[in-house]
């Protein structure tokens, strides 16, 4: 038995913005970690309490629910798991998070718990923003009708805390005294029924607990406005919210605020990434200097630079990216946006079988699809959530960004650096384009594909608009990153040094005329001589029959096989290869220098041409090159269909379009 | 009889009842759009789809076709 399960289980639930996270930042301490369960949209963060608070038990903050009623087969794996959670048991005691100017739709969830015998504390946030409007809730009142306890937090300064703290202590040390009941599972069709009864309860509940905020030296004042004390709470959303969404949610104006300002994001994105993730590769190829230089020229010399800090350097290159879009990501989503923009592209989406849900992980894609499949998860309906994961690898992720940039560099001379922006836009727009169109055909076939139905729906709660809290906005990046590099960076290490073995052996000490040469230069001839008698080379000897309807030969095919580990790897094969060398300095125009002298083997025939960059340009739109992804969107989907199909059918896609691309060109004179 | 799918805007009102053969008529009970309840439309999306609620003191964002399912009085 773990550890863990041994301690009590504190569990946090409550609705979506109902401050659950910023009580669950409050309470936790140390041993902060995230529980996910393989194919299911569930997540635990799970903690201990802060030292100070003295107490000894698990705190799990689960998924965000308005009700025990599940509506998806993910929700329900989740309400499972809150009756009997497979790690940490049967909760102890529940801690439910309502708002207090929501208190007649949130306290639906306090009322189904109570019904299934759970113990709870029931806790009222944003007391503040009741406060506001001038009303406040009498929390003796309220738990005398709930019959739990109910405690008043303020989230901004921790007001109330103290309290909430000797309640679990008084209710850990009672049920140490005495075993409590098994909360029992509510039967669906009964809780179904009772649905309006429990809300014409807690409207009630509502009306009684809410007062009027009477000024204290204004009491001849109160006296006369005694007839309004005992008039229910106004329920009118934020007006300031209103009348921002009449500008952002306009029909028209809304969707082009939508528009421009994703845009900004997005070369925001590449703007502040781009110096970070060179300084990153700068300083691992420093890094492999440092370490050829200390273990000298030998194999484990070079496996550790070569293959051990470079495949490191893989991984770590994009964090830069990954953290800045979350960072971005965050703070709108923290601001109440991010769901706007949901609504705002839900009708298109609908149309090619996704959710305004889908939004945001397909944004997210354009960094990196492993954070964004696993972003997914807020994506209810399995059907819609399965095809988002399926079109998340065509978005384009910052790997393909190396390569398109070599690619556009050969084909537009350095001086008209206009030329190569406005062609790396052109390529987005076609990958973009050509994702929605392939989501469209894969919808036709879901039958065959996802082989999901399920009921499609757009419900969701448009939160009020406020200033984002940096503390939650920090800690989901870092969640993130964190996916990402436990996801993508194993297999990337993993693939990575596989790749440099292939390439390494089994001529490992070839035999080169040392005439004229210095000794670092006598390495470089070395290494280049090791790669063209490689099992690498044999591999790629053997699919140049696949490569040449492409007009591409053997050299290309393995550098495409390299790129499985990440894309990017395709532009140090491809030096590797075409025996490139020197300084990082001078290595893109060598590699480029290089291209342009290329032959087919055994021909005169030039091997880069426009027609065949172009060819594999498109090749990298569409190919399914990543195995993180796939081995992500296999743990994500719960086998291995989803990501074997996308294998299949994007790779197919990108040989037969590349296909078309480079003989098309050629017939129309390109060559 | 008149549906949420038809309000215009700044025009109250109360609903009546929810369509129980909608499929997902237990989340828009869930959500808070009960009988009784008073109801605004707040803002409709791009093809008039989805439309914006205010209801019990937020904003709920749903589908036209679940709106058609939300009867009025």
């Amino acid at each position: 038995m773990n550890k863990d399960s041994v301690l009590p289980n504190i569990t946090l639930v409550g609705p979506p913005n109902s401050g659950k996270t910023t009580l669950f930042n409050l309470l936790s301490g140390k041993n902060h970690k995230t529980i996910n369960y393989p194919g299911s949209t569930i997540e635990y963060n799970s903690s201990g309490f802060q030292e100070k608070y003295n107490i000894n038990a698990n705190l799990l903050d689960s998924p965000g629910i308005i009700s025990l009623l599940p509506n998806s087969p993910d929700e329900e794996v989740t309400i499972d798991s809150l009756y009997e959670h497979p790690e940490f048991g049967t909760p102890n005691l529940i801690i439910v998070t309502v708002d207090a100017s929501q208190l007649s739709r949130h306290l639906l969830l306090a009322e189904q718990l109570i019904d299934s015998k759970f113990k709870i504390i029931v806790v009222v946030t944003m007391i503040d923003i009741l406060g506001k409007k001038g009303y406040k809730v009498c929390a003796k009142d309220l738990e005398k009708k709930l019959n739990c306890d109910v405690v008043k937090i303020d989230g901004r300064n921790g007001k109330g805390i103290g309290k909430l703290i000797s309640k679990i202590s008084l209710i850990l040390e009672e049920q140490k005294l005495s075993a409590t009941d098994k909360p029992i599972k509510i039967d669906e069709e009964i809780c179904e029924s009772k649905l309006l009864k429990h809300f014409k309860k807690i409207e009630q509940i509502e009306s009684e607990v809410i007062k009027k905020i009477v000024p204290d030296e204004n009491i001849i004042e109160a006296n006369k406005s005694l007839n309004v004390l005992n008039q229910p709470l106004q329920h009118k959303p934020d007006s300031l919210t209103i009348k921002l969404d009449r500008i952002f949610l306009h029909r028209f104006w809304g969707l082009f605020i939508f528009f421009i300002s994703m845009g900004v994001v997005f070369t925001s994105i590449f703007w502040l990434a781009l110096p970070l993730m060179e300084l990153v590769d700068e300083s691992f190829a420093s890094l492999a200097g440092i370490a050829t230089d200390y273990f000298g020229y030998s194999w484990y010399g070079d496996f550790i630079a070569d293959g051990i800090i470079s495949s490191l350097g893989a991984v770590l290159v994009f964090v830069p990216q990954i953290l800045i879009l979350f960072l971005i990501l965050g703070f709108l989503e923290d601001t109440g946006y991010l769901a706007r923009g949901a609504m705002l592209i839900d009708k298109p989406l609908s149309k090619i079988g996704l959710n305004g849900r889908s939004f945001v992980p397909m944004l997210s894609g354009f960094a990196c699809a492993i954070p964004a499949i696993l972003a997914a998860r807020t994506i209810s309906n399995r059907k819609e959530r399965l095809l988002t994961i399926f079109i998340i690898p065509l978005m384009s992720c910052s790997a393909r960004l190396p390569v398109y940039a070599l690619l556009i560099a050969f084909l537009v001379p350095k001086e008209e650096i206009i030329w190569a922006g406005f062609i790396l836009s052109f390529i987005y727009l076609f990958s973009i384009i050509s994702s929605v169109l392939v989501a469209a055909i894969v919808n036709k076939f879901r039958k065959s594909i996802i082989r999901e139905e399920d009921n499609s729906s757009f419900i969701l709660e448009l939160p009020t608009y406020k200033m984002p809290k940096v503390k939650s906005v920090l800690r989901n990046t870092y969640t993130s990153t964190k996916q990402y590099l436990r996801g993508a960076g194993p297999i990337i290490i993993g693939f990575s040094i596989v790749l440099w073995m292939l390439t390494y052996f089994p001529n490992t000490n070839p035999n080169i005329s040392t005439e004229n040469l210095t000794q670092s230069e006598y390495h470089e001839a070395q290494k280049i001589e090791r790669v063209a008698t490689s099992y690498a080379s044999d591999l790629g000897r053997f699919i140049q029959p696949i490569m040449e309807p492409i007009g591409m030969d053997w050299r290309v095919g393995v550098s495409l096989i390299s790129a499985f580990v990440a894309r990017e790897v395709f532009v140090s094969a491809l030096a590797l290869i075409f025996k490139v060398t020197g300084d990082e300095e001078t290595i893109r125009s060598s590699i480029l220098q290089a291209m342009r002298n290329a032959k087919i083997e055994g021909t005169d025939q030039k091997l880069f041409t426009p027609a065949t960059i172009l060819g594999l340009i498109v090749f990298f739109v569409f190919a399914m090159q990543c195995l993180s992804t796939v081995a992500v969107a296999k743990k994500e989907t719960g086998s291995w269909r989803i990501p074997i199909l996308q294998i299949v059918i994007y790779t197919g896609i990108a040989y037969i379009a590349t296909f078309i691309t480079v003989n098309g060109l050629r017939l129309v004179g390109i060559a | 009889m008149k549906t949420a799918a038809e309000l215009t805007f700044g025009e109250l009102a109360t609903i009546d009842e929810v369509d129980n053969s909608h499929p997902s008529f237990r989340r828009i009970l869930e959500i808070g759009f009960t009988p009784g309840q008073q109801i605004e439309l707040l803002s409709k999306s791009i093809f008039n789809d989805p439309l914006a609620f205010s209801l019990r003191g937020t904003m709920v964002a749903i589908r036209r076709g679940e709106a058609q399912s939300i009867k009025l009085l």
